[in-house]
């Protein structure tokens, strides 16, 4: 009777000394704990501007009927005004294309060309098919809605090329 | 489709009267609404020919406190991970890398590092690429905004990936494709 229970405690003793390592090893390596703790920083720009214009939005502009590149960032001016600057620019010239604001996910911009009227906001007529650009963006505009930028054949309804804005 | 055909031959032939080598080309300059008034409290090795210029309305003072030079956005699947990337070039020259919106979940023995490659995938995949890498430093947390020095003389166009690395799984929690800004 007796050598069975200390034979029990042998046994638990054992357990111990090797689960407790395995256990403290595993910690060590998982760190579970981090899975809900959070580690916050908060660093200031490398290169405080407040005086230059503040990148809101940007993305990079594909082309869809024809071939376009380049970047589409909207910013934020001093004086509170957006506008949408495009660099390293190149689409297809065409006849009457205008830049537009418009929403990623309309279905109407699957194709390339567009069925109907689309839901969008006017910038302007495009300035020119190669270079950088801007196009002033009424303030009216609600970005959160209208994310995309098109470059838009308003004769033919066809999609040169898009850019989904993304926050900077 | 038809109807598609047509438009894209009448689109043809009209590009082909007008002539597509007629490219248009727009140059503007970066807008400065206070240019003027923002110059005058800016210190210029060349301070009278850019006000100017300025006067002209030509040219935008070069941002003289960093330059954005690639940007892209983060993704990750296994570890979600969002965010922006962004690297600056400063007026010295210094590259420096700015997460921005940047969360990802917290772990042990993470870092930042730089890829040589166009994309990086999550976990498994990351495991068997032989791509090189560039530790920029132990990530400061898991949220918020933060920075990240970059050697200087780094090839960019060969480092083209910021990847939020964990050392001791030899994981990829996210990664963020840059592109010109």
């Amino acid at each position: 009777m007796s050598t069975h229970v200390s034979s029990l405690l042998f046994h638990r003793k054992w357990i111990l000394a090797i689960s407790l390592p395995v256990l403290i090893a595993a910690w060590w390596a998982f760190r579970p704990e981090k899975l809900w703790i959070n580690q916050k920083v908060n660093e200031a720009a490398p290169f405080a501007s407040s005086t230059e214009p503040q990148p809101l939005y940007t993305g990079r502009l594909q082309g869809e009927a024809n071939q376009t590149n380049g970047r589409a960032t909207v910013y934020k001016a001093a004086d509170g005004t957006e506008y949408l600057r495009l660099t390293d620019f190149s689409t297809s010239n065409g006849p009457d294309v205008h830049v537009l604001l418009g929403r990623s996910g309309d279905e109407s911009l699957k194709q390339e060309i567009v069925k109907g009227q689309l839901d969008s906001i006017e910038l302007g007529s495009l300035k020119g098919n190669q270079g950088d650009q801007n196009y002033s963006v009424p303030p009216s505009a609600n970005l959160q809605k209208y994310d995309a930028v098109i470059i838009y054949c308003e004769r033919f309804h066809a999609v040169f090329g898009m850019a989904k804005l993304e926050q900077f | 489709m038809l109807s598609k055909i047509k438009v894209v031959l009448a689109l043809a032939a009209l590009a082909f009267t007008l002539g597509l080598q007629t490219s248009a080309r727009a140059q503007d300059t970066m807008k400065h609404e206070d240019g003027m008034k923002q110059n005058d409290g800016m210190k210029h090795e060349d301070g009278m020919k850019q006000d100017d210029n300025m006067k002209h309305g030509d040219i935008m003072p070069q941002a003289n406190d960093g330059k954005a030079l690639e940007t892209g956005t983060f993704h990750g699947k296994v570890h979600n991970t969002s965010g922006r990337a962004t690297i600056y070039r400063g007026e010295d020259g210094k590259l420096i890398l700015r997460l921005t919106n940047f969360k990802t979940s917290n772990g042990p023995d993470v870092h930042v590092i730089l890829v040589a490659a166009k994309d990086a995938d999550d976990d498994a995949n990351f495991l068997k690429s032989s791509t090189k890498r560039l530790e920029l430093g132990k990530l400061k947390g898991n949220e918020g905004d933060q920075n990240y020095e970059v050697p200087s003389g780094t090839d960019l166009t060969k480092f083209q990936t910021v990847s939020i690395y964990c050392e001791r799984f030899n994981a990829n929690f996210g990664a963020a494709p840059l592109e010109k800004f």
